[in-house]
């Protein structure tokens, strides 16, 4: 038996990285899985490895930011799965830039993917969920919600913004008996933090300052997010666990 | 081999394993392939507790002493040790205390007590395992906080602030004892029907207290248990230092 048989699961940003891991790993806990990825070739990539697996997964190429696009990807959800049981907000982008030289385009782009993205997603399954009287919603901010970015303000706020989202998210949902909460990873080995390295830096170099002694690798967050999604956690709500080897505790 | 056999099962410790949550957290680990043994003041509940264990199919055993008392603390682990050779997590459970008082009339006495029940007992518990766990370099030790650690409550300054103390002590010890691939988390239950807790109200007050949890209901203890034994498990091995409050949202912090 495992633990998410039955259960359809949508993660967004599934393509690589942390979202890979976490489609992957409730794929094989029995999950159906919706690929919910921008770019289109990343996203099938991972659908028919986790075919491939033994699993049931469908890629949709899917803009958070977008509303029509949310609307779309859940439809498919719906039409393929018909019902929706875990929702896992991954999508999320980490530029760098000064606030003194940040670009409000670039402002709104952050925003618009970290939060806007996790609020129209959150959204569009909500009449799903609370139609169920089930429902699991997980969405991932970062360590640098509680301890700020410099270099990555808008980041850092948005970030933080899921928190403040996810608890009134959880409130409204606890009612009907779905619950979400947060993880926030610390370091972790994706290739979105080592494309934002300086020259001759390394991500492992970081490990220094983490109290278990390696950055964070995409499978660590997979527990996590299968304990908050499966029976283990159905009275954890609005609860914002970190995953960060223990660089901040909370 | 038997000995060989029994080298090899992984040991939890459980403070306060016969107690309402207690029971069910002794029941999780089970469950997740534990041997199990239960430390406790009262022998007629570790007996109870023994008795579901091995109805459950699970192995276990108790001792029941004052877990405030450094002397029989140390013994019991030892002895421990000497019989099944590790110690891979330990659950320190063992506290509580519904006694309220307001402040200008909380006795010392009362206080200390308390302070010693939740706060010392886990303190001790925590020194007698860690130098086994820092040799085998592994281990997990799960602490009990609760929502008043962050919330405080009225007539219950003691309790509030152990358990406050408790959640900065686990974050320390975090700290010490990351380079050596021990673990150490807190779980912070909120309202949770133990019998004890269900005792102190009629049931038309206890439904009200609870349609006031976003929820709409207190925690089942084998809820908190799950919550346990995901943060001994591998499921949390890169988290350390770290509170998971399972209260249905009535405390988000």
């Amino acid at each position: 038996m495992n633990r998410l048989d039955g259960k359809v699961a949508i993660v967004t940003g599934a393509g690589q990285g942390i979202g890979r891991a976490i489609a992957v790993g409730m794929a094989r806990e029995g999950a159906q899985v919706i690929v919910a990825e921008r770019n289109a070739a990343t996203g099938a990539a991972v659908a028919a490895e986790i075919g491939q697996d033994g699993g049931d997964a469908l890629a949709f190429q899917t803009d958070v930011a977008a509303e029509a696009s949310v609307g779309a990807m859940v439809a498919a959800c719906l039409q393929r799965f018909g019902r929706i049981d875990v929702l896992v907000n991954n999508a999320g982008i980490f530029p760098r830039a000064s606030v003194e030289e940040m670009a409000e385009e670039e402002w709104d782009r952050v925003i618009g993917t970290n939060l806007v993205g996790t609020f129209l997603c959150s959204r569009a399954v909500a009449p799903t969920m609370i139609a169920q009287r089930a429902g699991r919603i997980v969405n991932v901010a970062s360590e640098k919600a509680l301890e700020g970015a410099a270099n990555g303000a808008h980041y850092a706020a948005s970030k933080a913004g899921i928190i403040g989202f996810t608890k009134s998210l959880a409130l409204e949902l606890a009612p009907y008996g779905a619950t979400a909460n947060v993880i926030c990873p610390g370091v972790t080995d994706t290739a979105q933090p080592r494309a934002n390295l300086a020259p001759g830096e390394r991500l492992e170099d970081r490990a220094a300052r983490i109290p278990l002694g390696r950055i964070g690798q995409p499978d660590d967050l997979v527990g996590p997010v299968l304990f908050l999604a499966s029976h283990a956690g159905r009275f954890v709500t609005g609860q914002t666990l970190l995953v960060n080897g223990g660089t901040v505790r909370w | 081999m038997a000995e060989s056999a029994a080298l090899t099962r992984r040991v939890a410790v459980v403070n306060g394993g016969a107690g309402g949550i207690g029971q069910e957290v002794v029941l999780a680990l089970a469950r997740d392939g534990f041997h199990v043994v239960i430390l406790d003041v009262s022998e007629t509940a570790c007996q109870e507790a023994v008795a579901r264990l091995a109805q459950a199919g699970g192995t276990g055993e108790y001792r029941v002493l004052d877990l405030t008392r450094k002397p029989l603390v140390a013994e019991a682990f030892a002895g421990i040790r000497a019989a099944h050779g590790r110690i891979d997590a330990l659950v320190n459970l063992a506290g509580g205390t519904l006694h309220q008082h307001p402040i200008q009339e909380f006795p010392l006495a009362e206080w200390q007590r308390v302070i010693d029940v939740n706060l010392k007992a886990t303190f001790l518990c925590c020194q007698a395992v860690i130098p086994g766990m820092k040799a085998r370099g592994m281990g997990a030790i799960v602490n009990t906080a609760s929502n008043y650690g962050v919330t405080g409550g009225a007539r219950r300054t003691a309790y509030a602030a152990s358990k406050a103390a408790i959640m900065a002590f686990s974050k320390s010890l975090a700290l010490e004892l990351a380079p050596h691939g021990i673990r150490v988390n807190t779980i912070a239950p909120g309202r949770t029907a133990t019998a004890r807790v269900m005792g102190n109200y009629d049931p038309e007050e206890w439904e009200a207290k609870g349609s006031e949890i976003p929820m709409g209901r207190a925690a089942e203890p084998a809820e908190i248990a799950d919550g346990v034994a995901f943060l001994v498990s591998d499921a949390s091995g890169y988290m350390t230092g770290q509170t998971l409050h399972v209260n249905g949202g009535m405390v988000l912090p």
